[in-house]
């Protein structure tokens, strides 16, 4: 881990960042469909007040999970033939390249977080009162759906049915992530349960940052 | 071609194993508390194992390929994969049906269940992906890649998705609480093996299918096809 | 084996794409300070062969070694920074500002950034630093990708059609860059099928039909 590697890992991060600032496919595109979803929900199960509010917080995760991988393979994350080539030729780091494009999805899921929680409170009465869990649970699942996100991007890049593929690589696999958040958040067991979660989606992020690491490179070689 | 030959034994040693098992599992004594649909347990059981092993063959064989870059470690992995998905679908349409049987219900939640269906989706992916990918050596990266991810995955997965029901506890379907008297468990033996000659006999056949498969694909690839090139000629209006 | 004496040193390179053959029996070297114009009808696989060389498709066949380094080996990898490509549609991201991806090529390369403002101004498109990529004409888009070769100086520049889109004083540019790359002892290869056009920036020139070298 030179300098080398951070310079450009964090050269990345700033590009797929300022990419998306221009763009803003997720402010203007994925958070607003977000939004719709959990608007659809109360339409689809009743309006019944203690209902909405039992399961907000679960939905909310559904939501963030199934629309947030929308964020892997928006336009602004996908490059083009020749895009690839010019950064292959650029000499990167696969490795750096692989926790660049992580750090980027991560801060980018995570506003996309923050304001589907906010959405989901105010729309369906949710009890906050275990939801301090949420400045620890929020990055993580950022975090995991962001590395899931890079490592299946990298496995489906230049496929032709790519971009499809791509959610149904990821879904199955975040399950953890769903679960670690809801039952943290939701406080099922207050004999310190919330903790074992945490530890779990603590661990699927590591696990993942690893498969991450040693796979960037045979992944690099089939470009 | 006579190693291919030679392999039918293998073929009806299972199938032979499959019918004695299955004739074994219906002699067996009846388990009172559950009446005959427990008879399914001797296809169930065995099913499902075979579809973890399936998948843990895939594994295996996804790192064996990333270490040693030979195209039939491959073809082991998806292979293995294609039988895995076959036999999990079995295993999930078998535990509805016993569901249905034993509490009016095909789904139940129950944590194996769940487990079953996420690693039934985990490798369609992973079959969907082989399929979008034409160049057999660029297939193999990157599906060795999701081989791996997808079984180390599944383990943070089965942990949450235990834990979850853990919490949630209701009638859970569980094999182990079926007494296992001799007969009954020597029979589930008998069964499981008879199974697992069986994927064998699959892997095997698939996996020469997968050979020819990449051997015809290397024959079109070495054959001296016309020059793309050639297709291009001068147009005939304008000059020259 | 000695260390190869060329910048690129092909022999009896051969490239399949499914089923078909895109090229055969390539022999090709390049010297050092050599200026290599490659022609050939359209179709004729001149793009795939630049792809090849510039490491980022293996041939099925023969023996291709680049800067000293056989294409089959993972060390195809390392030579990766020393080679220059400019490919036929632009590598740019249309999102960011021409400067900001030239900054962007400049902080993966470890190049300082008043560098990357130095290529742009040379190239003579710093009036035009702050417009997004996607806005920018091709010829302009054209320009930036010349100021990344500048900037990042190859040893071995690969240009795949330089004259398209570009007007006469960027050709003269392209000139110039040319012959900066044979100053230092690299190697230059293009891909044209116009061969008057490139005929003042190469020094030997090759036709490529038939999936072959002529």
């Amino acid at each position: 881990m030179n300098s080398g590697f951070w310079r450009q890992a964090m050269a990345v991060a700033r590009r797929d960042l300022e990419r998306e600032r221009h763009a803003g496919e997720v402010v203007w595109v994925t958070i607003p469909f977000g939004a719709i979803a959990l608007l659809l929900v109360p339409l689809a199960v009743g309006i019944n007040q203690d209902v909405l509010s039992r399961i907000g917080t679960g939905m909310l995760f559904v939501v963030v999970m199934l629309f947030g991988v929308l964020t892997s393979i928006r336009r602004t994350n996908i490059e083009t033939p020749p895009q690839r080539d010019a950064i292959a030729l650029l000499g990167i780091d696969p490795v750096a390249e692989f926790a660049g494009k992580t750090a980027a999805s991560a801060v980018v899921l995570l506003v996309f977080e923050v304001v589907m929680a906010a959405v989901a409170v105010a729309l369906y009465g949710i009890d906050i009162s275990g939801w301090w869990w949420m400045i620890i649970v929020l990055p993580l699942t950022a975090i995991g759906l962001a590395e899931l996100g890079t490592i299946s991007g990298a496995i489906a890049a230049s496929v032709q049915a790519g971009p499809a593929l791509v959610p149904l690589l990821v879904t199955p696999l975040a399950i953890p992530l769903l679960l670690g958040a809801t039952q943290t958040v939701e406080n099922i067991d207050p004999d310190g349960g919330n903790l074992s979660w945490l530890v779990l989606m603590a661990i699927v992020v590591l696990v993942l940052a690893i498969v991450g690491v040693l796979t960037a490179r045979p992944l690099q070689e089939t470009r | 071609m006579t190693a291919r030959g030679r392999l039918a034994w293998l073929d009806i040693t299972a199938v032979i194993a499959v019918v004695g098992a299955l004739v074994f599992a219906m002699v067996s004594p009846r388990v009172e508390s559950q009446g005959d649909s427990a008879r399914m347990l001797f296809i169930h059981v065995p099913t499902i194992w075979l579809a973890y092993l399936a998948f843990a063959v895939t594994f295996v064989a996804s790192i064996a390929f990333l270490v040693t870059r030979k195209l039939k470690w491959d073809l082991v992995a998806g292979s293995s994969a294609e039988i895995g998905v076959v036999f999990t679908t079995v295993a999930i349409i078998g535990g509805m049906i016993w569901g249905k049987a034993t509490w009016n219900v095909y789904w139940t939640w129950d944590a194996r269940l769940t487990l079953t269906a996420v690693m039934l989706f985990v490798y369609i992916g992973y079959l969907a992906l082989r399929r979008a990918i034409p160049d057999p050596v660029a297939r193999a990266r990157r599906s060795s890649v999701l081989g791996i991810l997808g079984l180390v995955q599944l383990i943070p997965v089965h942990f949450s998705v235990t834990w979850w029901r853990t919490l949630h506890q209701t009638n859970t379907f569980r094999p182990r609480d079926i007494q296992m008297d001799g007969p009954i468990l020597a029979a589930l033996l008998v069964s499981v093996a008879a199974f697992t000659l069986v994927y064998a006999a699959l892997l095997r056949r698939r996996y020469q299918l997968a050979e020819m498969e990449l051997e015809a694909h290397r024959a079109a690839a070495a054959a001296e096809g016309p020059v793309a090139g050639d297709a291009v000629s001068a147009p005939t209006i304008g000059s020259t | 084996m000695p260390a190869s004496n060329f910048h690129v040193e092909f022999s009896g390179v051969g490239v399949r794409i499914g089923m078909a053959t895109i090229l055969r029996d390539v022999e090709l070297t390049v010297a050092p300070g050599e200026s290599l114009g490659l022609f050939g009808a359209n179709g004729a696989g001149k793009t795939t062969l630049l792809r090849v060389v510039a490491t980022l498709l293996k041939p099925s066949g023969g023996s291709a070694r680049v800067l000293g380094v056989n294409l089959d080996s993972p060390d195809r990898f390392d030579v990766r920074p020393r080679l220059g490509l400019i490919g036929h549609s632009p590598a740019l991201y249309p999102e960011l500002s021409l400067l900001a991806n030239l900054e962007f090529a400049a902080r993966v390369s470890g190049v300082s950034l008043a560098a990357a403002a130095e290529a742009l101004r040379a190239v003579g498109m710093e009036q035009a630093a702050d417009r997004p990529a996607g806005e920018a004409s091709f010829g302009m888009q054209r320009r930036v990708e010349f100021a990344r070769e500048i900037m990042l100086q190859p040893d071995l520049l690969l240009l795949d059609e330089p004259h398209s889109a570009l007007d006469p004083s960027a050709i003269e540019l392209v000139e110039h860059i040319v012959a900066g790359v044979l100053q230092r002892s690299g190697a230059v290869v293009l891909v044209s099928h116009d061969v008057d056009r490139v005929a003042p920036m190469v020094t030997r020139t090759a036709e490529l039909r038939g999936g072959t070298i002529q």
